[in-house]
């Protein structure tokens, strides 16, 4: 009953939306009903998957894709999860932000009716497109041919708080990126001059930016104690995948802050809007065709490739074929000086670009090579590590003074006092290497973190007014965000660089000095958990003789897809992690690695300073 | 107290940070090599991160095969005849894989002849 009813609001909610597709030299819609109809297809979508949400909170499995993705006996919160951790759930996710987006737009824009109408057309059309995805392909509505009373159960590493919110954060950013596709291709269309769509497309770019933030860090989080590898990114295609939009969306969030400048690049701005909306695409072709060997293969299947590939292509080709036929005149009077903001942020652009065709290249790569010489090669971190890092290098120096470079001319204020904290901070983070063995990534990611940092702090104290209101907060808010990126810089090189490793085998009782420290293996337990046994080790950490905190390291068995999990004990310190896994066992003596990994919690806490300051940039002054 | 243990930490960190450097030296070579082997029987994992019996035997191969004397790239090309060139997460930089390595590069150069270009220009 309940499938019967999402299915039919999906069905009506695409018409609606094909209706609004009817070109004005046939019928024209007055505004108030154009928004009407728009609104009501939103609404219809939203009733769609918050029934689909209600059969697996239900365990109803007389629907076929509830019956092969849940279980009675799971925790209310990953019944609820569940309705995104499979495919056809997921994009159906996927089409409802679609149209809340430009149901957002719709309710906050204050564009004039014609540009609004033709960005809410350009949005209904993508919804068109992906409701017939799915109604065809992808169908969550699917009645269950045979009668039974137990679902299969849902992937247990899927099982698991930020994940059950990892792909509505991540979907959030990609499919934000639509409505800025939608905002760029309608200002082609364009006939008026003005430049407001620009306001709204940086709005709403920032907006995707900071979701798709959020998303990819939840995924690393999630990634660093489930897996249980010791790393937080694998440069596994996935990720790869989820980067590149994020990159372009840096991009066009950068290249946006040039109508501060007046100096329009409307061009550009379009051409990086379509290109963030189809990696978007691409991401979602590439995971879900199962064309590539990733951690994130359980949620693919080949036969709907060739659908999104066909998606992929019809939005991408059309958006660019637009591109080039109605792209607005180049006014080139870029103000490039040698250093001058304009040229930084193009830098800046160039920079974020190449890195993204990297990343592309060496994702697709091993596609390529296979259908084109039927052998099989992979790419993996160390590639990336070795073409994408040097080419982010100078972007990052650039990055610690562009906020406080002119617009128009090629001096920096207060220079000096730049140089001289430079020199200082070079000396310093020399000094440290020195005593230290060296390490070039060590070094370099040491002191450009740092001096991010401090190059930032300075440009604040430098503006620093006594009156702080939010005004100030948005003044300074890009450095706000560079600080962020510094700090991330330092626990990103330290973690990596630093991180140390150990491998013990370990009985009960036990005790391992770990440097200042003393690891204690207190008890391994059996428990039943709701859905899964799990056997939970139970390890005291003492400096001297306190007791510091306990680590708990289990391995988690799922009866019904009969699945063991690892899963991490960690723990947490503002300058390091303490990362323990539990490995094989043998005569009651138990394998196990343990990594210290330094200045972890300096990766977090800079994600959460970028997205708050993406947070406050959506703000209006 | 709490202060006094973070000021020690930063002073340890500061000085030893070098300790995962100082190992033992197959160690660390072992550990080189096989961060860069994809683990053929893991998802995207390496031979070095993964606990897997295939990802053992090959950790005892490269061990066994340094202590032999033989070097990096005689490994990898014994590994690479057995189990072909899907096992290096590396590709190897030569005629065939020439694009995938030089083009990131040689589009940072011309976009950097680009730029200066139209720096001159103004």
């Amino acid at each position: 009953m309940i499938s019967l009813i999402g299915f039919s609001a999906l069905c009506l909610s695409a018409f609606f939306s094909i209706t609004l597709l009817i070109p004005n030299s046939i019928f024209k819609f007055k505004i108030k009903f154009f928004l009407l109809f728009f609104r009501l297809s939103t609404f219809l979508i939203c009733i769609s998957f918050v029934s689909l949400i209600v059969a697996y909170v239900s365990s109803d499995f007389s629907n076929f894709n509830v019956f092969q993705n849940s279980h009675s006996n799971k925790p209310l919160i990953y019944k609820i999860s569940g309705t995104w951790g499979n495919h056809e759930g997921s994009i159906l996710l996927w089409l409802c932000m679609i149209s809340i987006y430009g149901f957002a737009y719709s309710l906050i824009s204050n564009a004039l009716d014609d540009f609004k109408i033709n960005v809410l057309k350009i949005q209904s059309s993508l919804f068109v497109i992906f409701a017939f995805f799915i109604i065809f392909t992808s169908n969550p509505f699917l009645v269950n041919s045979v009668k039974v009373d137990e679902g299969l159960g849902l992937n247990p590493i899927l099982q698991d708080p930020a994940l059950a919110i990892h792909p509505p954060m991540l979907y959030m950013g990609y499919v934000g990126f639509s409505l800025v596709f939608s905002l760029g291709m309608a200002s082609l269309f364009k006939k008026s001059r003005d430049t407001n769509w620009i306001i709204e497309t940086k709005k709403w770019a920032i907006i995707s930016w900071t979701f798709l933030t959020a998303g990819i860090a939840l995924g690393s989080y999630w990634a660093y104690y489930e897996l249980g590898w010791g790393g937080w990114w694998f440069w596994d295609p996935v990720e790869n995948i989820s980067l590149m939009p994020w990159i372009v969306g840096l991009a066009l969030v950068h290249s946006l802050i040039m109508i501060r400048g007046e100096q329009t690049i409307e061009r550009w701005i379009v051409f990086l809007s379509i290109l963030c909306f189809s990696l978007s695409i691409l991401g979602t072709f590439l995971v879900r065709s199962g064309i590539l060997t990733s951690v994130h293969s359980f949620a693919s299947d080949a036969s709907r490739g060739l659908f999104i590939l066909l998606i992929f292509f019809l939005i991408t080709g059309f958006g660019f074929l637009i591109f080039l036929i109605k792209s607005p005149a180049n006014k080139n009077n870029l103000q490039l000086l040698l250093i001058n903001k304009t040229s930084a942020l193009i830098i800046n652009n160039i920079l974020m670009i190449i890195a993204m065709l990297t990343i592309l290249l060496g994702t697709i790569y091993p596609i390529f090579i296979e259908v084109l010489t039927n052998t099989r090669v992979s790419v993996g971190g160390p590639y990336f590590n070795a073409t994408v890092l040097p080419i982010l290098l100078p972007g990052f120096l650039l990055m610690s003074i562009a906020p406080v470079l002119s617009w128009q001319s090629n001096k920096i204020k207060k220079f000096r006092t730049y140089v001289i904290f430079f020199l200082i901070l070079s000396f310093v983070v020399f000094l440290h290497s020195y005593f230290t063995v060296f390490n070039t990534w060590g070094f370099i990611g040491l002191i450009l973190g740092s001096w991010i940092i401090l190059a930032s702090i300075i440009s604040i104290i430098l503006r620093f007014q006594f009156l702080i209101s939010f005004n100030y907060i948005k003044s300074i808010n890009s450095f706000i965000a560079h600080i962020g990126v510094g700090i991330m810089i330092i626990g990103i090189t330290f973690s990596s660089v630093y991180q140390k490793e150990y491998n013990f085998n370990i009985s009960v009782g036990q005790e391992i000095n770990l440097n200042e420290n003393i690891l204690k293996l207190e008890n391994i337990k059996i428990m039943e958990e709701k859905n899964y046994q799990t056997l939970k080790a139970s390890f005291s950490l003492k400096q001297k003789n306190d007791l510091i905190d306990y680590i708990l390291p289990a391995k988690n068995y799922y009866p019904v897809s009969k699945m063991i999990t690892t899963e991490a004990g960690i723990y947490h310190d503002w300058l390091k992690d303490i990362y323990i896994t539990l490995g094989a066992e043998d005569n009651n003596i138990w394998n196990i690695k343990v990594y210290i990994n330094p200045l972890v919690s300096f990766i977090w806490i800079g994600v959460i300073i970028m997205i708050f300051s993406g947070l406050i940039a959506i703000f209006k002054r | 107290m709490k202060f006094q243990y973070y000021f020690k930490y930063i002073i340890f960190l500061l000085l030893f940070s070098n300790v995962a450097l100082s190992n033992d030296k197959l160690d660390l070579k072992v550990k080189k090599l096989t961060l860069e082997l994809r683990c053929m029987t893991c998802q995207n994992q390496s031979v070095y991160d993964s606990d897997s019996d295939f990802a053992k035997d090959i950790k005892n191969l490269v061990n066994d095969k340094f202590k032999e004397g033989l070097n990096e790239k005689e490994i990898k090309l014994f590994l690479t005849e057995r189990y072909g060139e899907y096992i290096l997460f590396k590709p190897y930089f030569n005629i065939k894989n020439v694009l995938l390595w030089l083009f990131p590069f040689i589009l940072l150069l011309f976009s950097m002849v680009f730029f200066i270009k139209n720096l001159k220009k103004n």
